[in-house]
């Protein structure tokens, strides 16, 4: 077995007890990009010899040698983002941004950059100035977005970790659809500097996408700056919501969350507790209203009517279509982002998690991103912010953990705790790991387990 | 008056009064999102929030100041 197909802490742990030659490691993983990358257009640029600079630099640290990936949307010194669009409103050079100082001063290598949903303006990662990225459990379906890349790279193991940013559900999104866990963070808790929203952006956060929690608590620590320590869960009351965002759903979906949900509740000796949260559907638009308005500061109607055309026609529709958004509807968002936080706090006096399934519905096809639910057929990306944009509106952080599997294609569960409880998420989901004996963190897609096998 | 989500109406005079040019896939691209927000534009504006405002300098890495 190769030492890539370790977990991103049994890497780390071996580069430091000097049982794995971290030079060995990187050049792995850039051959292993070059092996699997073609199916799935995960990574979209490597710079080995920037990767090597890295490595021979890099500090002592908590992932000293350990190669990752990093999403499209954050520069490095050597390479401006280019947001999966063939152009970008907000201007861009290479940089230092936060998530690549909280890298380089742990130590890790950046073996290559991840695709993206073109703009971060989808949920499923079929549309992308590189092409459409692939999910490595099929291909021909969507990987989720709009970090797209970043996971499929750590669903294919081509590295063990991966940076996202997470706006509208766009860790949680293809972390459900690879099979992986992805935490978003509270807000302003993980690094954001040199993101070209971080200075107007309410709702995006940094964070990491990994096949485990132990392994997103390692480099979510490393993101947020402080460690992230793991507690037993005791007791855990878990809340579920009689809404649309837990009953339209699939049929193999909700079952299999609701099997996790009571899994959990049994092995931390707890509960799962019926809970009130109403209005879920203004609060999801109120979070696209603000996530879309948010950028327009700087926009200009002649500045769009020059967009390059190689930006597709559905970005640059729909960047002009957020010039005609209300602004009583923007004022109201901001409204109902008030009264969700009232609500979620006051939810959060009675339970210590609120749960309910990420997306509704596996990986749809690349060509249609489709997904038919209970109450019809629904494009993936309507009926995957019903159950995101809460955490984003609101502040409050989130992870998505696999429990299943449905048309050979990965299950989510999304676990969301009070501000600051990023670690409880993750106590929960390695708790739930041992209820479930790790079965689904520890499947491999068909893509990493036939070319490992042979 | 009841309200319209008619894209005729909205999308061409929106666009024409900020000065915006749109092609034919764009047009179809903004009436499909048009078609997709607006009445769910509608029902968040015909929502209730009580005595709920926009929290002024909000913290949201932290809960909410204002009461429960």
């Amino acid at each position: 077995v190769s030492a890539l197909d370790l977990s991103l802490r049994g890497q780390a742990a071996g580069i430091s007890a000097g049982e794995i030659e971290p030079e060995e490691l990187l050049e792995a993983a850039l051959a292993r990009i070059e092996e699997r990358n073609p199916a799935i257009n995960a990574v979209v640029a490597t710079f080995p010899e920037r990767s090597r600079e890295m490595l021979e630099a890099a500090p002592e640290g908590p992932l000293q040698g350990v190669p990752v990936v990093i999403k499209d949307e954050w520069p490095l010194p050597w390479r401006a983002q280019r947001f999966g669009a063939a152009e970008m409103l907000a201007p861009t050079a290479p940089g230092e941004s936060g998530p690549y100082r909280a890298l380089r001063d742990a130590g890790a290598v950046i073996v290559g950059v991840g695709n993206m949903h073109e703009l971060g303006s989808g949920s499923t990662g079929n549309v992308s100035v590189y092409g459409p990225a692939g999910n490595p459990w099929d291909p021909e379906r969507c990987p989720g977005g709009s970090s797209s890349g970043p996971a499929a790279a750590v669903a294919a193991r081509l590295v063990a970790g991966a940076v996202g940013a997470d706006g509208i559900g766009s860790i949680r999104f293809p972390a459900a659809y690879c099979g992986l866990t992805g935490l978003k963070p509270t807000f302003a808790r993980a690094a954001m500097e040199g993101h070209h929203m971080a200075k107007v952006s309410t709702t995006i956060v940094s964070g990491p996408l990994c096949a485990d929690a132990a392994d997103a608590r390692l480099l979510g620590s490393v993101l947020c700056g402080e460690e992230m320590a793991a507690t037993e869960p005791r007791g855990l009351r878990i809340g579920v919501v009689r809404d649309r965002v837990s009953e339209d759903v699939a049929p193999s979906v909700r079952a299999a969350c609701e099997e996790a949900i009571g899994a959990l509740a049994a092995e931390t000796g707890g509960e799962v507790v019926e809970i009130e949260l109403a209005d879920l559907g203004p609060a999801a638009l109120a979070t696209v209203l603000i996530a879309n308005v948010e950028g327009l500061g700087g926009v200009t109607p002649s500045r769009l009517n020059s967009l390059d055309p190689e930006l597709s026609p559905l970005g640059r529709g729909l960047l002009k279509y957020r010039m005609l958004l209300p602004a009583a509807a923007t004022v109201k968002a901001a409204v109902v982002r008030t009264l969700m936080r009232r609500r979620v706090a006051a939810a959060f006096d009675e339970v210590d998690l609120i749960a309910w399934p990420t997306v509704p519905a596996v990986a749809p096809p690349l060509q249609a991103p489709l997904v038919e639910l209970p109450s019809g057929t629904l494009t993936a990306d309507q009926a995957n912010v019903r159950g995101a944009g809460l955490a984003n509106l609101t502040g409050i952080p989130a992870i998505s953990v696999p429990v299943g599997l449905s048309e050979g294609l990965p299950i989510g569960l999304q676990l969301q705790a009070a501000w600051g409880r990023d670690e409880l998420l993750l106590d929960a989901a390695e708790a739930l790991e041992r209820a479930n004996g790790r079965r689904w963190v520890d499947s491999l897609p068909p893509l990493a387990a036939e070319t490992t096998e042979a | 008056m009841e309200a319209s989500n008619r894209a005729e109406d909205f999308i061409p005079a929106g666009l024409a009064s900020f000065g915006i040019e749109a092609d034919e896939i764009e047009l179809a691209v903004i009436g499909a999102a048009h078609a997709m927000f607006w009445p769910a534009i509608l029902e968040l504006l015909d929502l209730d929030a009580g005595d709920a405002v926009p929290e002024p300098r909000a913290d949201l890495s932290l809960p909410p100041a204002a009461p429960r």
